[in-house]
This record gives structure tokens, sequence and C-alpha cells, in this order.
């Protein structure tokens, strides 16, 4: 047993005997659970225990699952950091996780065409952006903060490039490098480009060039670091750029 | 306590349901519909088949190429590549644009080794439209093209090393392209996508910055390269995982039209410069390296034979470059005769060829464009069965496909 928390037999709060957690007995010819199977909780006390009491009296009758809780919003003050990060104050502490963000920018590694050698030469040992703190190429879009559009993006690549993008836990930030990027660049006039990514994603930097020096990769990335401490560019309602029309 | 529907799966309550046939049956929903008899045959799972998805976003299929591997256990039985991830209309936009600025939509074709793949319409342009180039434009053309392919097997070097699991080559085989590139930077102004070679010639005559600098590099260039295939050459993690991995015999070679080391990997000589020889390599002295084994470690190793020959090429060229112009007087707007033209060169990857028809006008009336990765990548579906899937990868960077080059 971790914690004080009080025997269930005796627990209101847990809206569940000892006797309740044993009647798992179906009824005999049925074959499907219509009564879901409530085990109450004998080692320990949740901080929140809206969360874990389904039907708990007075505190919210309605949520019986997690998902409900979710839902209804009580918890959002718990990531009111990431949720609605202009809506307050921020604190010293949250100054202090806004520098470590931006001192450990992990990238991802996604090229798509010709910028991609550049980018693996801003990450090799020429030009190291390892210095900057702008270390680790991620592979997987779960460890990744900054999604380095490198390349042009065709129709066919938007998809999985947008998928990506949703994949990425928040905060998360995006640098379109390059002119194809940016605006469409040489292929601008071409059938199957998407001309400028900022048509299907929010983007933070913007780096010209075609290709851009690794230089400009990494000034665009100290400007991003700027954006991060600033705390400008992460709120979860940003739109996708000015280019959408309206109803798409 | 509000009431809920709550459906459990019907095998929690019927014992005679089979875990494994309701998971089979998921899988057999997620394949789509086969439109052809080889979609259909590659769909059909034998017993314990699956298939596994691999990009378009995937750290080792060099781009964005999916492949969709058909596995027993960790063996590939088959393997179907999925293209059109990188199309970007090039033939298209040709036909649309001046017979000048053609060249640079071809330009990003092969961004490793961008110089290739403006010689090839540069060269046909010049046949449509009976173009004289100097000679020292020629021998530009023929340094810097060397250069470039020194900084492609460069690359080639590291990223092979990277797929079999190795970091610190890459890391030192991008300190000598970078090298390269910025020598070419002093010549052509642009670091990745030169856009140098124009109908005529080439855009500027090479300075002191260049002559500076690559005589420099050429003077420690044999050892660099020693140092740098010392720590793979004789690596023995490297040799006896790549020794007779993927074999490619010369027949199916030649039947598959390869091209470049991939074929001359496979014990057949053939290089377009010796083959078909076009500007100045008939006066230069170099051998055409050649290896009998087809395997992985064969490409790997043919390639550092190029490297050598390269070098050999750049020293005469630097010695026999005679002075001169370097540019034909060609006027901003050309309308060539009506007529075909083909020219191919030899690039690092293979034959680059472009097919270029004019119908008199100033712009090309249709521009076909040959790339060697989409050749190469064909050959995946033939090498890779067998093989583990961490090989799969393995003998994909062997062949060395571009993806850029393959979808256009």
């Amino acid at each position: 047993m971790t914690g004080p928390g009080p025997h269930p037999a005796e627990d209101p709060a847990t809206g569940a005997t000892q006797e309740g957690a044993g009647s798992v007995a179906v009824p005999a010819g049925t074959t499907a659970v219509d009564v879901p199977i409530v085990v109450a909780n004998q080692l320990w006390t949740p901080a929140n225990p809206a969360a874990y009491a389904p039907g708990a009296k007075g505190i919210n009758e309605d949520i019986e699952h997690l998902r409900d809780l979710e839902a209804s919003g009580i918890l959002q003050r718990d990531n009111g950091r990431w949720a609605a990060a202009l809506e307050v104050v921020p604190t010293t502490a949250d100054y202090i996780l806004d520098l470590i963000r931006a001192n450990s920018l992990w990238p991802l590694l996604s090229g798509l065409a010709c910028c991609a050698i550049e980018m693996m030469s801003t990450a090799t040992s020429r030009n190291d952006m390892d210095r900057w703190g702008m270390f680790p190429f991620r592979a997987s879009p779960r460890q990744a903060d900054v999604l380095i559009v490198a390349g042009t993006l065709t129709t066919k690549m938007a998809e999985p490039l947008v998928r990506l993008w949703e994949e990425m836990p928040e905060p998360k930030w995006c640098l379109a490098m390059g002119d194809c990027t940016c605006s469409g660049g040489r292929y601008k006039r071409s059938y199957s480009t998407v001309q400028g990514i900022d048509r299907v994603l929010p983007v933070d930097v913007y780096v010209p060039g075609c290709p851009p020096r690794p230089e400009g990769l990494i000034y665009g990335m100290m400007k991003l670091q700027k954006i991060v401490v600033d705390r400008r560019g992460h709120w979860p309602q940003r739109r996708t750029g000015p280019t959408v029309p309206e109803g798409v | 306590m509000t009431e809920r529907a709550h459906r459990p799966h019907p095998s929690l309550d019927d014992p005679s349901i089979a875990i494994e046939d309701v998971l089979r049956e998921s899988i057999v929903d997620a394949v789509p519909v086969a439109r052809t008899e080889r979609e259909a045959e590659f769909y059909t799972l034998g017993d314990g088949e699956m298939l596994l998805n691999m990009g378009p976003q995937h750290p080792s299929t060099h781009g964005v190429l999916r492949v969709v591997l058909k596995l027993d256990g960790e063996r590939v039985v088959d393997i179907d590549p999925v293209l059109g991830y990188l199309h970007r209309g090039v033939e298209k936009l040709c036909e649309n644009a001046d017979w000048h600025q053609a060249i640079c939509y071809t330009d990003p074709l092969e961004y490793v080794a961008s110089l290739f793949c403006e010689w090839a319409p540069v060269m046909a342009f010049e046949k449509l439209a009976d173009v004289e180039v100097p000679r020292r434009a020629e021998y530009i053309r023929v340094l810097t093209g060397e250069l470039n392919r020194i900084a492609s097997h460069a690359l080639f070097m590291g990223w092979f090393a990277l797929d079999l699991g190795g970091l610190t080559p890459i890391l030192w085989s991008f300190i000598e392209r970078d090298e390269m590139m910025d020598m070419l930077a002093a010549v052509t102004g642009q670091k990745l996508l030169f856009n140098y070679f124009r109908i005529g010639g080439v855009n500027g005559d090479i300075n002191h910055e260049f002559m500076s600098r690559l005589g420099d590099w050429m003077s420690r260039a044999g050892a660099q390269i020693e140092a740098n295939q010392g720590l793979l050459n004789e690596n023995e993690i490297l040799v006896r995982r790549a020794r007779g991995m993927g074999v490619l015999d010369g027949e199916t070679a030649m039947r598959m039209a390869v091209t470049g080391p991939n074929i001359r990997a496979s014990g057949v000589p053939f290089d377009i410069r010796r083959a078909h020889p076009y500007s100045v390599y008939p006066e230069l002295e170099f051998d055409i390296p050649t290896r009998q084994e087809g395997d992985s470690l064969a490409r790997y190793l043919l390639r550092a034979d190029e490297v050598k020959q390269s070098l050999r090429i750049i020293d005469q060229c630097l010695h026999q470059m005679p002075d001169g112009p370097v540019m034909a007087s060609v006027p901003r707007l050309i309308r060539p005769r009506p007529g075909r033209a083909w020219a191919a060169v030899e690039g690092p990857r293979g034959m680059y060829g472009t097919y270029a028809i004019s119908d008199g006008t100033d712009q090309p009336f249709r521009m076909r464009i040959h790339d060697p990765s989409f050749v190469h990548l064909q050959l995946v579906s033939l090498l890779t069965p067998g093989n583990l899937i961490a090989d799969t990868m393995a003998i994909m960077a062997s062949l060395d496909p571009v993806m850029g080059g393959v979808d256009k």
C-alpha cells in the first residue's frame, strides 16, 4: 500500500465497495458483458479523484471515463502552459524551461530533395549545428521539436508531411528551408508541387535560397531560438499561412 | 451512471475464434485492391507472411522513396517500391521554357551531381543548334565534372557506411565533399545547384581562388583518400557483411540496362566516356576499373577506384588546358533547326541522357530525360528477396539511387 488511502470498503468516494468489485458474475446464457467491470482501487490515492473514480459524488457525476474527463476541460489547468501559453502569466520556471527548449532544438530528419544535402552538410563536421544546441536529428517525429522542411514539397508528399507534423508533440516549430518551400521557387509553375508549404503547414521561419548555404540554415535556426525564448509562435490556435483562401 | 453499450470483441467469449485469424483478417482488409497481375501476386500473402511499409520519410531510403516489404519473419520475400513522392514535372516545365532556361530545370534532378544533369541537355541542344564549343570550355567541363564525380562518390561512401551502421565515415566524407563544393562555388557562384554549363560553353572562366583551392587540395588528395578508405576498406564488419550481398551478374545487368559503376562492378567494362566518346575525353588517359564479383562490396570498391582515375583526369586537364574563350557566340534567343538529338554523358551513377525534339521554335517541343537512378531502382526487387531487412537498405545504398532523378 502506498499513501494513506482509506480502505475501499468504507470509502464513499471511489463509488465501489469490496462487494461491488467482486460482482463480475455474468448471467448465464449471454455472450456479452453488459455491465462494466469495476475493480476498486486498493493501492493508492489519486491526486485527482475525478480521473479514477467513476461517478464519484460531489466531483462530476457525468464523468466515468478518462476520455470524458479530457473532453470536459477540467484538466486544462494542468497543461495550461501548453494549451494557452499567451493567456497565463509565465513564471520564472517557464522562462527557464524556454531557455532549455531553445538550446536543445531537436530537428526531425526528413529531407525531401536538394536542400536535404545542405541540411546534412549543416549537421556534419564543417558547419556543425551542434555548437548552438541544434543537435540530434531524430528519425521519429515523436522525439522531434522542429520540422525542417528541406526541399520541394509535391502534392503526393504533402499528406505524409502533414501527418508527420501532426505526430510531433507540442511545443513544435516549423522551418521552411529553400525557395521551393517558401514560395514554390523554380518549380512554381509545375503542376505537381505545393507552392509554398504555408498552404498546408504553419511556418515559423522562412530561409530562402536555392539551396540556402549552411550558414543560412544556422541563421534561421538562431532566429527560431529567439522565437522560442520570446514565446512567439507555438500557440495551438495558430492557422496556416496567409495564402490559404477562406473556406479551405 | 449512464448506460453504455459495450461491445467487446467476439473472440473474448467465443474460444473457437483464434486471435491469429482475426489479425490476418485485419491485415488483409488493409491491403488495397490489386489493379495489375503483379499487384495481385504481391498482395497475396502466403503462410506466415506479412506486409511492412517503409517510408516515405525514412532515414535510410535516401530521400522520399516508399517501399512495401513482404516479409517472412526477418527475411524479405518480395519488395515493391512506390515512386512519385518527388515528381516535379521537369520534362513538362522544360517544354514551356526557353532553350537556355530549360537547363535550370534539369539542374536539380540529381542534386548530388548536378553538373552532369546540365551536361546532357546542353550537349543535345548544341547538336540541334550546331554550336561549336571552344576547347577551353570543354576542358573546364571535364575538370569540374570530374570534381563533381569525386564529391558524389565521397557522399556515396558515407551513405553506404551509414546504412551499414557506421556514423563516422559520413562525417569524414562530408569534409571532403564540402571542400570540393567550395571550390566549385568559387567558379560557379553556387554551392549545390551550379547552373554553370551553357549552350556553347560555360558561364565563366576558372579563377584564381578555384586554382589555389584545387592545387591545395590536389597536393593532399592522395593521402586524404587513402586515409578515408583505410577507415572502411579494411573494416572487417563492413567487408564481411557487404561481400556476397546483392550479387548482380553481368547478363542480368545488361538485360536491365544498368550503366555506370553498377555494371562495371559486374564485370562489363561499359563506360560512355570510352564507348561513345564526347567532349575531350579521347585526348585524356585513364583506365576503366572493372570488378568481377558484382556484389555490394565490389560496387563500393569500384567507386573508390574511380576516384583515383578522376584524379588522373583532373591532373591532365590542368596540364593540357589551352587558352582561349570559354563561350561561343550564341544568340540569346536560339531557334534550332527542326529535328531530334540525343546526348548522353557518363555520370557518377551511370548514363545521363537527354532526347530533345525541336520544331524550329524557341522552346523544346519535347524533352525526355534518361536517368540512371530510375533504372537502378528496378534492381532492388531483383536483388533483395531472400535477404534480411537491414541488408535490403544496404543493397539499395550500394546501388546509389537519388530520388530526385528517379521521380524527375
